[in-house]
């Protein structure tokens, strides 16, 4: 039975998506409750994208159960999406439109009355101050200024859950950071987030708990901290690849050293460790830093060993 | 859930708003192209060649062509706006990644399109009618009333043709073959410019597209001279192929659209 006011907002238990031979997601489990924001972290391809068409019902998964508000998206997605906002990939705004006439049409799709559409996307374009543009058609707004509108059009019907797919692809430091705040107030509210990213700064800030998917399958999960503590726990010294001869002599057996670029890095538990191996070698690193999720996240979908995808 | 879930028929609707609202930002280049060519044709056949065809049943040449017309703007508008202009918003615009995240299925889509389809031609063959009436080819005038309700039936299987193609084309070119070997010959086979009754091997293929029953109910209607019968077969028929194609595109394009 549905019910908005329980915690569970997905409950997803072996959630497998096949085309043909290939599991674009295997066994995928997930628990988001009331208030959570999680972070869907991996690489193209990895079934982030997949995972999220499943829970809207545009795909429909070949195995497993999944529910959204206790409703199951193949069967219940109409009742589902009536409380689920979702910033998608692609922005699929309508071009030859105003900023106006485009939120009015998804505020009726979304149900709203037009007496309430129109205070709602007066309040949304203020709240992504957009409000100067309301008359703009769209081919005219800049990237930063399409992706808030697909916020605005994501929030019209005042959503429980919010599904941001990679919001923050390709945008300047600014909105990016505007966006962010957006997301928190919207956290405050008490509502819930699911969001794909592969910025793992975004990650890091939005999420309080992290899923990383590789080759469809989870190969790691838990709070940032959390995961950074226990995968790559320690700080990183990032050297420049002709160190590289100097360094290994003196690096201990619980170091870790792996390329990255053009570079090497070492990741030690101490940060005197690596203070204490530029004195020993002579170089100084690029960059001494704190073991952070990106170091997570190369590790477990073993692209810290420079294999490709 | 709190809220009121919505109907299907009012979601079909949303995406009827929708395209409209589109269209209606470019509406003289919309409209245009579908009206131009029944006039077109009508100076350069029912104008031009009347001399040379002389009579049929009575009728001058352009008299015949005139039902014709209403149906050509039909065939072209349901084609072009659900072969193209769906393939580009599917395509193109993305504009369903986005609409499927509402409370809009992919059954309200498909229904939204036949809907506009409809909506949209039965306009359209009620401007023509007028045009027609204007220029003295409609020998019942009251034929203008029953214009609108062939035409929005008529666009059905045929929006279905082109929901069918959008389905399965692997690229936008390929809408042209799809013109060339399927929509050219129902039309010039349909009944439009010259009596199929002369030619029963073209009479009896022409039977099996919706088409040449669209151009026959027009004709009926404009001419009058027609058993029950004959008018609930070409009815049924048509009605029967909406349903049929329909449910095909449908299911072909529920497909493409999700996973």
């Amino acid at each position: 039975m549905s019910d908005l006011s329980s915690t569970a907002i997905i409950r997803a238990r072996g959630v497998t998506k096949r085309f043909g031979d290939f599991a674009a997601l295997q066994d995928f489990d997930l628990e988001l409750n009331r208030g959570d924001c999680v972070g869907l972290l991996g690489p193209n391809g990895a079934g982030k994208s997949t995972l999220i068409g499943c829970l809207h019902g545009v795909v429909r998964r070949t195995a497993g159960t999944l529910e959204i508000f206790g409703l199951d998206p193949n069967t219940d997605a109409r009742r589902i999406k009536q409380h689920l906002g979702v910033v998608p990939q692609e922005n699929a705004l309508d071009e030859g439109l105003t900023v106006q006439e485009n939120m009015e049409l998804y505020a009726r799709f979304g149900g709203l009355t037009r007496a309430t559409a129109r205070t709602r996307i007066a309040e949304l374009l203020a709240h992504m101050s957009l409000e100067h543009k309301r008359a703009a058609t769209i081919k005219t707004l800049s990237g930063g200024m399409k992706r808030r509108l697909t916020f605005v059009r994501a929030l019209l019907a005042d959503p429980e859950l919010l599904i941001l797919d990679e919001p923050t692809t390709g945008l300047d430091p600014a909105v990016r950071h505007l966006l962010w705040e957006k997301v928190h107030a919207f956290r405050r509210s008490g509502r819930t987030v699911l969001v794909t990213t592969h910025y793992m700064h975004e990650a890091e800030i939005l999420c309080d708990r992290i899923v990383i998917l590789d080759r469809g399958a989870v190969v790691g999960r838990g709070a940032p901290r959390e995961l950074i503590a226990r995968e790559t726990p320690g700080f990183v010294g990032v050297f420049p690849n002709q160190a590289a001869k100097a360094l290994r002599p003196h690096l201990l057996p619980t170091w870790r050293d792996f390329p990255q670029g053009d570079h090497i890095c070492i990741r030690t538990p101490h940060l005197e460790d690596l203070l204490t191996l530029q004195k020993a070698v002579g170089t100084q690193a690029l960059q001494l830093r704190p073991a952070n999720l990106e170091d997570v996240y190369l590790k477990l979908t073993g692209r810290e060993l420079g294999h490709d995808e | 859930m709190t809220n009121k879930v919505p109907h299907t028929l009012e979601l079909a609707w949303c995406v009827v708003v929708r395209n409209w609202v589109v269209y209606r930002k470019d509406f003289l280049a919309n409209i245009s192209p579908t009206l131009a060519d029944p006039a077109l044709m009508l100076v350069a056949l029912g104008m031009g060649l009347s001399p040379f065809v002389g009579q049929i049943s009575g009728l001058s040449y352009a008299q015949y062509l005139a039902p014709g017309m209403v149906a050509t703007t039909v065939l072209f508008s349901s084609f072009f706006e659900s072969s193209y202009g769906f393939y580009v918003r599917m395509t193109y615009e993305s504009v369903f990644k986005a609409m499927l995240t509402t409370p809009i299925g992919v059954k309200e889509v498909v229904l939204g399109e036949f809907f506009w389809g409809a909506i949209r031609t039965a306009m359209m063959g009620g401007v023509v009618g007028l045009v027609l009436l204007v220029l003295g080819l409609l020998p019942r005038p009251q034929a203008v009333f029953f214009f609108p309700f062939i035409a929005g039936l008529l666009s059905i299987p045929l929006s279905a043709i082109g929901l069918l193609a959008s389905a399965l084309v692997r690229n936008i070119n390929q809408f042209q073959t799809v013109y060339s070997f399927l929509i050219a010959p129902i039309f010039y086979l349909s009944g439009i410019f010259f009596p199929l009754d002369g030619h029963p091997v073209i009479a009896t293929v022409a039977q099996i597209s919706p088409f040449t029953h669209g151009v026959r109910l027009l004709q009926i209607a404009t001419w009058g001279h027609a058993t029950t019968t004959e008018i609930l077969y070409h009815l049924g028929v048509l009605v029967v192929a909406s349903l049929v194609l329909g449910m095909w595109a449908n299911r072909r394009i529920c497909q493409k659209l999700t996973n």
